[in-house]
Order: C-alpha cells, then sequence, then structure tokens
C-alpha cells in the first residue's frame, strides 16, 4: 500500500508540475479576456497616442483623461508624463506621436522639461 | 550446502520494490491532464503583455473608438484599418467599429459630451462606405447634425487620390438577383496587401476561403481576381459576385487535404502561408475550418 501511495503521489507532483510548466510557460494560453491595462507595453502606448490623437482634435481634456483610466494607472496625469517621457528617450514612437503626447501632457499639467523642445517645435504654449 | 528454495527465490524477485512503475506512469499523465486544465482556467501566467485581439469585447469596444478618436486626427484609413484588423474582428472590420459604437452607445457612453463627441468620430469614420449601425439613432440629434466631415471628404481634401471601380458592376438580366457580371479591373492599377488571415469554424460555411478585398478607405471594390492555386491547378474568382454579401467579398470552396496558395495575380503578393482545411467543432458540432482573409489597397 505504501509502494502505492508514495508512487501515485509523485507521480501526481511531477506529472502536475510538468503540466504547469507545459500549459503557462511553454505552450500559454491564448487568453481572450484582457483588459485594456494588461496589453503589451507597446500596445499600451499605441492606445496612450490614440488618445492624445483625440485630444488634439476636441480638446476634450476631461474625456482623454478618462478614456487614459482604462489604463488603470494609479495617477493617470503620472502615467502619461512617465510614458512620455519614456517615449522620448527612446524614440519609440515618431515625432508626429511625440508631439501629441507632449501637447495632451502640457494640457494636463504634467510638462517637463524633456517635453519642453516638442512643444517650442509645436507652437509653443497656446 | 543448503541450496535456496526455488520458489522462495522466485517469490523474492516479484516481491513489490520501492516504487510501482505503472502507478507512477499512470498518475503521471492524470497530473500532466490535471496542470494542464488549471493553466487553461486559470488563464495565463503573464497578464500584461496581451495583444489588442485578446480584449476582452467591453474593452475592445473601447479600444476601438480610440483607433476612430486617432483617425479624426490623422485621416489616415490605411493605418486605421490595420488597427481594427488587429483587433481580429469576426466581420468586416468597419462594422466591427459600428457594433463597438452601438454597444457602447447602448451602455451609458453617451452620458458625457466627450462620449457623444467621441461616438460620432466612430459614426463619420464607419459611415464612409455607406455602413449604418445603431449609434447613428443614438446619438443626439444636435450632434449627429454637426458630426465632423467623414474621412472621405478629408482624404480627398489632403490631395489622395481616391480609386473607384473602373467600371461599375452590371446587372445580370439573364440572372437572378443573387449574382452579378463584373468587368475585373486591370490589375496593375492597383496594389494591395493581404492584412488578415484568420481560420473560422462555422458549419453552415464549411471549409471556405472567404476574401474581402478593401480600397485604403476601406470600401469594398468589386471586381477584383483573385487566384487560388495548389498542386498544378490555379482558379481565378472575383470579388463582388454575391451581391448579397457586399461588394468585397469573394469566396473559394476547399477540398480537404489540398494546401491552397492565394494572392491577387499582378496586384498582392502570395499570402505567406498556405491554407488548408480540417475539422473543427462548433457548438458541439464536427465541421471544416475556413479561412477569411482581408486585402487592402496599399
Amino acid at each position: 500500500m505504501r509502494r502505492f501511495l508514495r508512487s501515485l503521489i509523485l507521480g501526481l507532483l511531477l506529472g502536475t508540475l510538468a503540466g504547469l510548466y507545459f500549459g503557462w510557460i511553454q505552450f500559454p494560453p491564448a487568453n481572450r479576456n484582457s483588459a485594456i491595462s494588461e496589453l503589451a507595453q507597446r500596445h499600451r502606448d499605441d492606445y496612450t497616442v490614440m488618445i492624445a490623437a483625440g485630444y488634439a482634435v476636441d480638446r476634450d481634456a476631461a474625456g482623454a483623461l478618462e478614456r487614459l483610466g482604462k489604463l488603470e494607472a494609479d495617477d493617470v496625469s503620472a502615467y502619461l508624463r512617465g510614458a512620455t517621457e519614456r517615449i522620448i528617450r527612446s524614440s519609440a514612437r515618431d515625432f508626429d506621436d511625440i508631439r501629441l503626447l507632449v501637447r495632451l501632457a502640457h494640457d494636463l499639467g504634467q510638462l517637463t522639461p524633456a517635453m519642453q523642445p516638442f512643444l517650442e517645435l509645436d507652437g509653443g504654449d497656446p | 550446502m543448503i541450496r535456496p528454495d526455488p520458489q522462495r527465490e522466485e517469490t523474492r524477485k516479484l516481491a513489490p520494490g520501492y516504487f510501482s512503475y505503472p502507478v507512477f506512469a499512470w498518475s503521471l499523465v492524470i497530473g500532466l491532464a490535471l496542470g494542464l486544465a488549471f493553466t487553461r482556467m486559470q488563464g495565463p501566467l503573464q497578464r500584461s503583455n496581451a495583444e489588442p485581439w485578446q480584449l476582452r469585447a467591453d474593452e475592445r469596444h473601447h479600444f476601438a473608438i480610440a483607433i476612430a478618436l486617432e483617425h479624426q486626427h490623422s485621416g489616415n484609413m490605411g493605418r486605421t484599418l490595420n488597427k481594427l484588423i488587429a483587433l481580429r474582428p469576426a466581420q468586416h472590420p468597419l462594422d466591427a467599429l459600428a457594433d463597438a459604437a452601438c454597444a457602447l452607445g447602448s451602455s451609458g457612453y453617451l452620458g458625457s459630451e466627450s462620449g457623444i463627441k467621441a461616438l460620432r468620430g466612430a459614426v463619420a469614420l464607419y459611415s464612409v462606405d455607406g455602413r449604418t449601425g445603431c449609434a447613428e439613432q443614438l446619438l443626439p440629434l444636435s450632434a449627429t447634425d454637426s458630426a465632423p466631415e467623414p474621412a472621405v471628404e478629408r482624404a480627398a481634401d489632403a490631395g489622395f487620390a481616391t480609386p473607384l471601380p473602373t467600371k461599375p458592376p452590371l446587372r445580370d438580366s439573364q440572372g437572378g438577383a443573387s449574382s452579378r457580371r463584373l468587368v475585373p479591373t486591370p490589375a496593375a492599377q492597383r496594389s494591395f496587401e493581404a492584412r488578415a488571415a484568420r481560420s473560422f469554424c462555422d458549419a453552415a460555411n464549411p471549409a471556405l476561403i472567404e476574401v474581402h478585398v478593401l480600397d485604403y478607405l476601406g470600401r469594398g471594390i468589386p471586381g477584383q481576381r483573385i487566384r487560388v492555386r495548389w498542386s498544378d491547378q490555379e482558379d481565378i474568382f472575383l470579388s463582388g459576385l454575391k451581391v448579397d454579401r457586399g461588394p468585397s467579398y469573394a469566396d473559394f470552396q476547399m477540398e480537404e487535404g489540398i494546401d491552397y496558395a492565394i494572392d491577387m495575380p499582378g496586384a498582392a503578393d502570395p499570402l505567406d502561408a498556405s491554407l488548408s482545411t480540417g475539422a473543427c467543432y462548433t457548438a458541439n458540432r464536427s465541421t471544416l475550418k475556413s479561412w477569411r482573409i482581408t486585402f487592402v489597397e496599399t
């Protein structure tokens, strides 16, 4: 009986570990239940740029903030500032996208020295 | 000298050891199945690297509206369509946008001026192709009246050429209402790129290659030649022949066990992967997998 239990427990343990490895690491499931906040970084940046582009058209800061809230950052304005600075540093987006982000950051009171040159190129403080 | 009892010797050989390999093997298999089942129920371990198509329905609606917002700024229909296609909609990307606008409009999104503006933008975008949804009925009248000009006009203002089908589809006087006679548009005038190829399982349309051909404003283009090749054979079919499925639509019936390559001769390179059908399951029914390909004008 002990021999049976020993084999059973060891087999179940190793099998479960192998199952977890294959299911999570080797062949992760294609989840279709994600939130916008769970997007990969580049898609979160893309979403942020899209909201900034919308803001450039409608100048609706409240709406932009509400939409950026989908990213579930603790402080949406601070998130925008951080994302814009990171994108400027890494040149992860093209110039027009950065200008859109800087304009929104400026209007939300999040302008930093790193953003200043882009704002000046964009026509400065309106 | 005492000789060992043969019966006792045999018993010792068969005596249970430390381990039972059959029990171990079976429990290993059961453990593996349990582990895999658990990961499938729990979802992925790392949840912060999702792709847009992995968004749940309500989040996908918000993402689609963000795409429409950006389109109001850029007027770049190609980029907008690419982003909508990245959501892997089950229907035409602009229809998916109309559905998203409808769903959000029905769920309190129009409670703020900001929501009204955003949906107005979405309506302007999907209306370009004459599409309609429920959002335009949900929008306040004044908002609808002052909707921004459709992107097609913006594109025209920006000096983009907006090629229209060189010859409108002709009604076949002999045929019924469901068929058209089309003159293929000269392929050299346009170039296309396969932007999306995804399989789907539909018991009503098994083993079908569905093709949609869109211009860069997202409008269906009838009369485009699509070529399917397999083994040493090929077949050409045209978009827009099935009136009830819209001007962009064309389809081809596959057979099991054959790999098909698809392209638009002289206008679009072959799709990277070959297409084949196989068993799939929908609503507890087994049927054959179909494919949906979208060629977008570049």
